[in-house]
């Protein structure tokens, strides 16, 4: 199943997810992080996007999830951040 | 002795070339082999740039692009989309190391502002910065910027808008939803002014160059000294060229 959302962050910037998820598990199989928000090393959105594959479409493992790639490899989120994103995630339920 | 750091005035270019060229001048400084470097530049034609994490066909209407003649590429910095028109844009490449560039990144964004904002109180015009990555007068945003850090370098470019017509860019970028496009562009126009708007006549590039370009002498404490690209980043302005920012693989990536 396909779906979009925007959603801007409070103080932040612009996101944008574009997410495909199995309606029967309720997990990720894809996920594309878009917008104008800044992230250092800017490869590093791959790597969150990658993460979040097979992940359950709950609030706590998306958190925690994104925040635990964020502090392993020391990733700078700016005009974003893990709740946000969370947020942003799944905002493509609704 | 006044450090001096390199200034390149590179004229006007395609997306592809001028994006082509920061990248360059960021490899060669992070190998120690040129002096910091501010560069001042144009877009001939005029092209929008999206920021790294955008999507290309969500932004930018790319065939009304193709019937306008305007130009498309994808930065390596994050950041939202700019239509480049009547501006001046800027770049500066420094060692992430270098004592006047603060480690962190929005301090760094707001010292390297501190530049653009001393050129344009030259001007006579009076600014400030906004975090996250504005440049302000009056409320209304005249200068957008972007950073990227790679092989501990630096590399923060951005615009100063000398004219602004909204209509037009409006026209190349993708709105959320048609029935508020007037609405959109009515906001943005309370937002966003320009060198012109501010001070009610016409400025020349040369003008807002020297003004620029004593700003940085300002901020930093350097003397600017009138360089040329070296053969090295010719060629690799060449490759990132063809590799990144002329192909679709690149630009249309997200």
């Amino acid at each position: 199943m396909n779906s979009k959302s925007v959603y801007k962050i409070p103080n932040g910037k612009l996101l944008k997810i574009n997410l495909n998820y199995d309606k029967n598990t309720n997990k990720i199989k894809e996920v594309i992080i878009t917008g104008d928000f800044f992230v250092h090393p800017e490869e590093a959105i791959e790597l969150i996007e990658e993460k979040l594959l097979n992940v359950k479409l709950d609030k706590i493992n998306l958190f925690e999830t994104i925040q635990s790639v964020i502090d392993e490899n020391k990733i700078e989120l700016i005009g974003l951040d893990a709740e946000g994103l969370t947020n942003g995630i799944l905002m493509c339920l609704k | 002795m006044t450090e001096e750091w390199r200034l390149l005035l590179t004229g006007a270019n395609t997306a592809a070339k001028n994006m082509a060229i920061d990248r360059a001048v960021l490899t060669t400084n992070s190998q120690g082999k040129v002096l910091p470097t501010v560069r001042f530049y144009e877009w001939i034609p005029p092209a929008i740039s999206i920021g790294y994490f955008q999507s290309l066909s969500d932004e930018v209407d790319l065939k009304m692009c193709k019937k306008l003649g305007v130009d498309y590429v994808r930065r390596i910095t994050g950041g939202g989309a700019v239509f480049h028109d009547n501006e001046l844009t800027y770049s500066i490449v420094i060692s992430e190391d270098h004592n006047e560039i603060p480690k962190n990144i929005i301090d760094s964004y707001g010292r390297i502002c501190g530049a653009i904002i001393k050129g344009l109180k030259n001007l006579k015009i009076d600014c400030e910065y906004k975090p996250i990555n504005d440049i302000i007068t009056n409320g209304k945003k005249i200068s957008g910027n972007a950073q990227t850090r790679k092989q501990k370098t630096v590399l923060q470019h951005g615009t100063v808008l000398m004219d602004v017509d909204i209509e037009r860019m409006f026209s190349l970028l993708k709105v959320p939803n048609e029935k508020i496009r007037d609405k959109l562009i009515s906001d943005v126009k309370e937002r966003v002014t320009s060198i012109n708007n501010c001070l009610g006549k016409d400025m020349s590039f040369i003008d807002v160059v020297e003004a620029m370009r004593n700003g940085f002498e300002e901020e930093f404490n350097i003397k600017l000294v009138k360089g040329t690209l070296t053969d090295e980043e010719i060629k690799l302005t060449e490759k990132f060229e063809k590799e990144y920012f002329g192909s679709k693989e690149w630009n249309h990536k997200r």
